[in-house]
């Protein structure tokens, strides 16, 4: 199921190649996520939605829509671990919070990008950028609303920020 | 698959338990999430230290992931890998490096056509008293007992609190 995601996002890159025709040599420059940052994201996550009295699990993917860090709350539904994998990856496919990708479909319910492994229509997702190149992004779920989950989100990004440049 | 597993395991054993007082529920310890954090930053650092990058899985009593790391420094096989190595040692209720050694004798063992069972080195199951309550697999070192000195140095960190 990631698999094809990686597949996806590799068209993707091959599509770029092809507008840079003009110099066909050059390598493909980036930045990403390593695991001490990702981590520090899910954390603070975590624990914001915590001291909030929410109980939820977080999912940290990279620029493939890889997991780079996975954590299931304690006392926290099952659902959870799923649900917050799947916010980040529709986050970091669609490149906008989860719940902007939620109220877009609400207008058009079959819309393709839905029947995407992985897609989920709800809030609690953010993208991770380096200026405007989304590099990842984290998912949460747990609290009772995606509104809250989403702002546990912000507070991990917003503790790195600094370093996401 | 798994929530299968458990349920059909759990109820065995209740059964079998409990039996002269079948009113009675089961009462244990589980891992706590701030314990995964510590065993798999300490597994990793350890490693580390050691010259090498790995991925480290913690896996709570019913094989679920409790915590997952995916060095980005280590191959793109190391995070499935220590989740195998972590659910084989959860399910045997042993090192993964056992298990392994035990199916080199019978290759055709059922055990290892379960899914996620991988016969490799590099998992510890995670114990209180006798019961298994979890386990922390890790992949990226050059040799399976140098993954599995990092899983249990991170067990270690946390012995005082395993009981």
């Amino acid at each position: 199921m990631l698999r094809t995601a990686h597949l996806a996002t590799g068209l993707a890159l091959a599509m770029t190649c092809g507008v840079a025709t003009s110099t066909n040599a050059q390598l493909a420059s980036h930045k990403d996520l390593t695991l001490p940052v990702a981590l520090t994201i899910a954390e603070t996550a975590l624990e914001t939605c915590k001291a909030q009295g929410n109980k939820v699990s977080v999912h940290v993917v990279g620029r493939d829509a890889e997991v780079l860090v996975a954590m299931r709350g304690d006392d926290t539904g099952p659902h959870t671990m799923e649900n917050s994998l799947r916010k980040a990856i529709t986050s970091r496919m669609q490149r906008r919070p989860s719940g902007e990708f939620a109220n877009a479909v609400k207008q058009n319910p079959t819309a393709g990008a839905l029947h995407l492994a992985n897609m989920i229509p709800a809030q609690g997702a953010l993208p991770i950028k380096v200026g405007d190149d989304v590099i990842g992004a984290i998912g949460v779920s747990g609290s009772p609303g995606g509104d809250k989950d989403e702002a546990c989100a912000k507070a991990g990004i917003d503790k790195v920020a600094d370093q996401l440049k | 698959m798994l929530k299968i597993a458990y349920g059909a395991a759990g109820l065995a054993l209740a059964s079998l338990v409990a039996g002269s007082a079948n009113a009675q529920l089961i009462a244990h310890k589980d891992i706590s999430l701030a314990m995964a954090v510590t065993m798999a930053r300490t597994a990793i650092e350890t490693c580390k230290g050691n010259g090498y990058n790995v991925s480290v899985n913690v896996l709570g009593r019913d094989g679920e992931v409790i915590l997952a790391l995916r060095n980005e420094l280590a191959g793109p096989a190391t995070f499935e890998n220590s989740m195998k190595k972590a659910y084989t040692a959860r399910t045997f209720r042993r090192p993964s490096g056992e298990f392994a050694a035990g199916v080199k004798g019978n290759p055709t063992a059922g055990a290892l056509m379960l899914n996620n069972i991988v016969a490799a080195q590099g998992a510890l199951p995670i114990k209180v008293g006798d019961d298994t309550i979890g386990a922390i697999g890790v992949s990226g070192a050059p040799g399976g007992e140098k993954d599995e000195a990092c899983a249990k140095a991170g067990i270690d960190k946390v012995s005082a609190e395993l009981k």
